[in-house]
C-alpha cells in the first residue's frame, strides 16, 4: 500500500544572518537631511512668528509706552481688564464680522459664478484680466481709489452721477472699504476656484450627462459638491484674513474713521499700540485675537471637513 | 454575481442599432479617429479593439455624444443624433475610471439616472434595490465609492448603467482595473448579461482575450482607422492585414518576407511551394500551426534560441535566417535551445499579405492573387 505524505512548505535554505545595525554616525547621517532642509524655514518661523508671539504674550502683562528709555512695569491682568471693560473691543469685533460678511460675496459667490462661467468660455486673457487687481500693491491701489472716490472731482461720483462722500460718511465708509477690499481679492479667489474646478475629474460631469442630468443639475448635483473643499478653503481664508486684507486700506483711506466707523480689530490693536503708545493694551488685544482666531480656525476646519466632499 | 432578479430586472428593452458614417475626429494635425464606418446591429456585442492610443475611446465618446465629431454622422435607430447632446441619446456608459460620484452613496450613485429623470423617490428606491440585489451590492448601498474595492466599484458602475433601460450600453475598458481572476469571472458575467438582456453593447478594450470571448463582432482599430470588422473567428482565422495578424494571438502570427519565383517562395531558411505567379509577399503562419518535421516537406529550417514554458504548452523561439519564428505546441515541445529544427504547416494555414500595404492577399481564381479591397 502507498502511504501519502503532505508536501512541506518551502523551508529556509540557510540560517538567517543577523541584521547588521548601522553605526550611530551612519544613522545620524541618514536621518539629518530632512531636518537640514527644514532648518531655514524653521529659523524664520521662530525668529519672525514664535518669538514675537511669546513677546506679545509677555508684554500683555506689562505696561510700556514704547520708548526704549522708559521702564516696562508688570501689571498682571490689568491690561485685559481694561480691554474687556471698554466698548471699543465689542464694537470693533462687530465691525470685523460685518467686513467678513461683506467680503464673502467677493471671495466666494462671485468667484464661483465667474469660475463656472469661465469653465465654459475658455480663455487665458479673461483670467489674467480678473487676476490683475491682485498684483496691485494695496497702498498704491488705495492712493488711486482715494482719487477715484474724491467727493468733488472723483470719477466714481461722476460715473454714478451722485455726490457721495464715500470715505468720510459714517454710513458709507465701511461699505467702501468692503468693496475696495473685495475688488482687490476677487481675482485671487477666482484663480483658486478655477484651480479647484480644473482639479475635478471631467468624467463625473460626462457620466452625469450620460445619466441624463441637465447642465444646471450637473452643476448643482455634481460640480458644486465636489468644489466644496475649495469653497471651505475660501470661507476659512475670508474669516481669518479679512481683518488683515482690509487693514492697509483702512490705514491709508480712513484711518479707522469717520468716528471709528471702519475700525476693525486689527486697526484697534494698532491704534492702541502706535497711536496711544499703550503697548501692553495692544499686546493684550493681540493675544485675545490670536486665541479667538485659533478657536475659529479649528471650528471652521472641523466644519468644512464635515460638509466637504473630497474627490479621490 | 449578476443574478436575474425575479422581481423584474429583466424585461423587454428597447434595443438600439447604431450606425457610424465617415466619423472623424482631428486634434490639431492628428486624426485620432479617421473615416470610420460601422454598422452595429441591435442586440450586438460589438468590441472596439486596438492598441493604446488607436482612438477607441475617442470613437466611443463620439457615439456617446461627449465629443462632437470633426466630420461624419452618428445614427441611432436611423435617426441622425450627430448634434444631439448625450442626454438625448438614451445610451448608458461605463467609464474606464468608473466615474462614480465620490460624494454620493452607492444607492444614490445607482439611482442617479432615475433621479435625473424625476422618477418618484419610492420608485427609485425599489429599482435600486432590484439592481443591487442582482449585482450582489445590497449590503454596500450606504457606502461611499472610496470605501469599495475595485471589483465592487465596477459593479456599482454597471448598476448605474443597468438601472434604466438604455438603448445601448457603451463600455470603455470596464475590466482594466481588475485583477486577472476577477476579470475572467466578470467576462463570463458580462456575456451572460448580454445574452439575458439582448441589449446592444459597444465595448472598448485593448485586451484580445476580452474581445475574443465576449464579442459577437470585433472592430479592429489602428491609428484611428478600421483595419477589419468581423466575428472573432473571422478576424483570427482570416486577418485582413498584417496588423490584425500580429495583434491577435499569443504569440502573434509569424510573418516572413519572401520572394516567389517559379512556384517556390524563398527567403533565408524558407522554402515554400506556392502555385502562384512570381511576386514578393509576406508569408504568415500562426505558431500553433507549425509542426516539427524531419522529412523533405520542411518549409522552414533554423535553430532554437529559447524555449518558453506556458504551463500546458511551450513556445520554441527559432532563428530562421534573419527572422524569428515562434512555434507553440503541447509541453514538452521536444527540441531545446541550440537544436536545429525543420518546420512545416498545412497549406490552408498559410496567410499571404501584400509586402507594402500589409493587406491580405486572397486568390481570385486558383491562378490569380489580388488585394482585399
Ligand atoms: N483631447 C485631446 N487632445 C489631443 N489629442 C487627443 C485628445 N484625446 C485623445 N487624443 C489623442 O488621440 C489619440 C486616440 O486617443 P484615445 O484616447 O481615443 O485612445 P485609446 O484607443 O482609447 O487608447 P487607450 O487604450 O490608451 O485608452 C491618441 O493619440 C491621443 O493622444
Ligand atoms: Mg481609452
Amino acid at each position: 500500500m502507498t502511504i501519502l505524505a503532505e508536501l512541506p512548505t518551502p523551508a529556509p535554505t540557510r540560517a538567517a544572518a543577523p541584521v547588521a545595525r548601522p553605526s550611530f554616525a551612519a544613522r545620524i547621517r541618514r536621518a539629518a537631511p530632512p531636518y537640514l532642509y527644514l532648518a531655514p524655514a524653521l529659523v524664520l518661523l521662530v525668529v519672525w512668528t514664535y518669538r514675537p508671539l511669546a513677546q506679545a504674550v509677555r508684554l500683555s502683562f506689562h505696561t510700556w509706552n514704547l520708548l526704549p528709555t522708559s521702564p516696562i512695569t508688570e501689571v498682571g491682568l490689568a491690561n485685559y481688564e481694561r480691554l474687556l471693560s471698554t466698548p471699543d473691543l465689542g464694537a470693533s469685533v462687530w465691525r470685523t464680522v460685518l467686513m467678513v460678511l461683506g467680503i464673502l460675496p467677493f471671495s466666494l459667490v462671485i468667484p464661483v459664478v465667474v469660475g463656472l462661467v469661465a469653465a465654459r468660455v475658455r480663455g487665458r486673457i479673461y483670467q489674467a484680466m480678473i487676476f490683475a487687481p491682485m498684483l496691485v500693491a494695496p497702498v498704491a491701489a488705495a492712493a488711486v481709489w482715494q482719487w477715484l472716490l474724491d467727493p468733488g472731482a472723483g470719477a466714481v461720483n461722476r460715473v454714478l452721477g451722485v455726490r457721495a462722500n464715500w470715505l468720510h460718511d459714517t454710513d458709507l465708509a465701511l461699505l467702501t472699504i468692503i468693496v475696495v477690499t473685495g475688488w482687490h481679492i476677487v481675482g485671487f479667489a477666482v484663480l483658486v476656484v478655477s484651480a479647484g474646478l480644473s482639479g475635478i475629474n471631467p468624467d463625473y460631469a460626462d457620466a452625469a450627462a450620460m445619466d441624463g442630468a441637465s447642465r444646471g443639475r450637473i452643476t448643482r448635483w455634481i460640480t458644486l459638491p465636489l468644489l466644496s473643499p475649495t469653497m471651505a478653503f475660501l470661507v476659512l481664508m475670508t474669516v481669518l484674513l479679512s481683518a488683515q486684507w482690509t487693514f492697509p486700506l483702512i490705514d491709508t483711506l480712513t484711518q479707522g474713521g469717520p468716528s471709528d466707523a471702519t475700525t476693525n480689530i486689527y486697526y484697534l490693536l494698532w491704534d492702541y499700540g502706535f497711536h496711544s503708545y499703550d503697548a501692553g493694551l495692544g499686546a493684550a488685544a493681540g493675544v485675545i485675537f490670536f486665541v479667538g482666531f485659533g478657536l475659529i480656525a479649528v471650528g471652521v476646519v472641523a466644519l468644512s471637513d464635515r460638509v466637504s466632499h473630497h474627490d479621490d | 454575481m449578476f443574478r436575474a432578479g425575479s422581481s423584474g430586472t429583466v424585461q423587454i428593452r428597447p434595443v438600439s442599432a447604431i450606425q457610424v458614417e465617415k466619423l472623424t475626429q482631428r486634434f490639431g494635425a492628428v486624426a485620432a479617429v479617421d473615416d470610420v464606418w460601422l454598422d452595429i446591429a441591435d442586440g450586438e456585442f460589438m468590441v472596439l479593439l486596438g492598441p493604446s492610443g488607436c482612438g477607441k475611446s475617442t470613437l466611443l465618446r463620439m457615439i456617446a455624444g461627449l465629443l462632437p465629431p470633426t466630420e461624419g454622422r452618428v445614427l441611432i435607430d436611423g435617426v441622425d443624433v450627430t448634434h444631439a447632446p448625450p442626454q438625448g441619446r438614451d445610451l448608458a456608459m461605463v467609464f474606464q475610471s468608473y466615474a462614480l460620484y465620490p460624494h454620493l452613496s452607492v444607492a444614490r450613485n445607482i439611482g442617479f439616472p432615475l433621479r435625473a429623470r424625476d422618477m418618484p423617490k419610492r420608485a427609485i428606491e425599489a429599482k435600486v434595490a432590484d439592481v443591487a440585489a442582482a449585482l450582489d451590492l445590497a449590503a454596500l448601498l450606504d457606502r461611499r465609492p472610496r470605501e469599495l474595492s475595485g471589483g465592487q466599484r465596477q459593479r456599482v458602475a454597471l448598476g448605474r448603467a443597468l438601472v434604466r433601460d438604455p438603448g445601448a450600453f457603451l463600455m470603455d475598458e470596464p475590466l482594466s482595473n481588475l485583477d486577472a481572476k476577477l476579470r475572467a469571472g466578470t467576462r463570463a458575467e458580462l456575456s451572460a448579461l448580454h445574452d439575458r438582456l439582448g441589449a446592444t453593447f459597444v465595448y472598448v478594450t485593448h485586451d484580445q482575450i476580452e474581445a475574443m470571448t465576449m464579442a459577437t463582432r470585433i472592430a479592429l482599430l489602428n491609428n484611428g482607422r478600421l483595419e477589419q470588422v468581423g466575428t472573432p473567428e473571422q478576424v483570427y482565422d482570416e486577418p485582413a492585414s498584417t496588423f490584425v495578424a500580429e495583434f491577435l494571438g499569443t504569440p502573434p502570427m509569424n510573418l516572413l518576407d519572401v520572394t516567389l519565383r517559379s512556384g517556390v517562395a524563398t527567403a533565408p531558411g524558407v522554402t515554400v511551394r506556392l502555385d502562384l505567379p512570381d511576386r514578393d509577399l509576406i508569408l504568415g503562419v500562426r505558431p500553433e500551426h507549425l509542426q516539427l518535421t524531419t522529412g523533405d516537406e520542411a518549409m522552414l529550417r533554423g535553430h532554437v534560441t529559447r524555449v518558453e514554458n506556458l504551463g500546458s504548452e511551450e513556445v520554441a523561439i527559432c532563428a530562421v535566417g534573419a527572422a524569428t519564428v515562434r512555434v507553440r505546441a503541447r509541453r514538452p515541445i521536444g527540441p531545446r535551445a541550440g537544436d536545429t529544427v525543420a518546420l512545416r504547416a498545412d497549406r490552408f494555414h498559410l496567410h499571404l499579405f501584400h509586402p507594402e500595404t500589409g493587406r491580405r492577399l486572397v486568390p481570385l481564381t486558383h491562378q490569380e492573387i489580388s488585394c482585399v479591397s
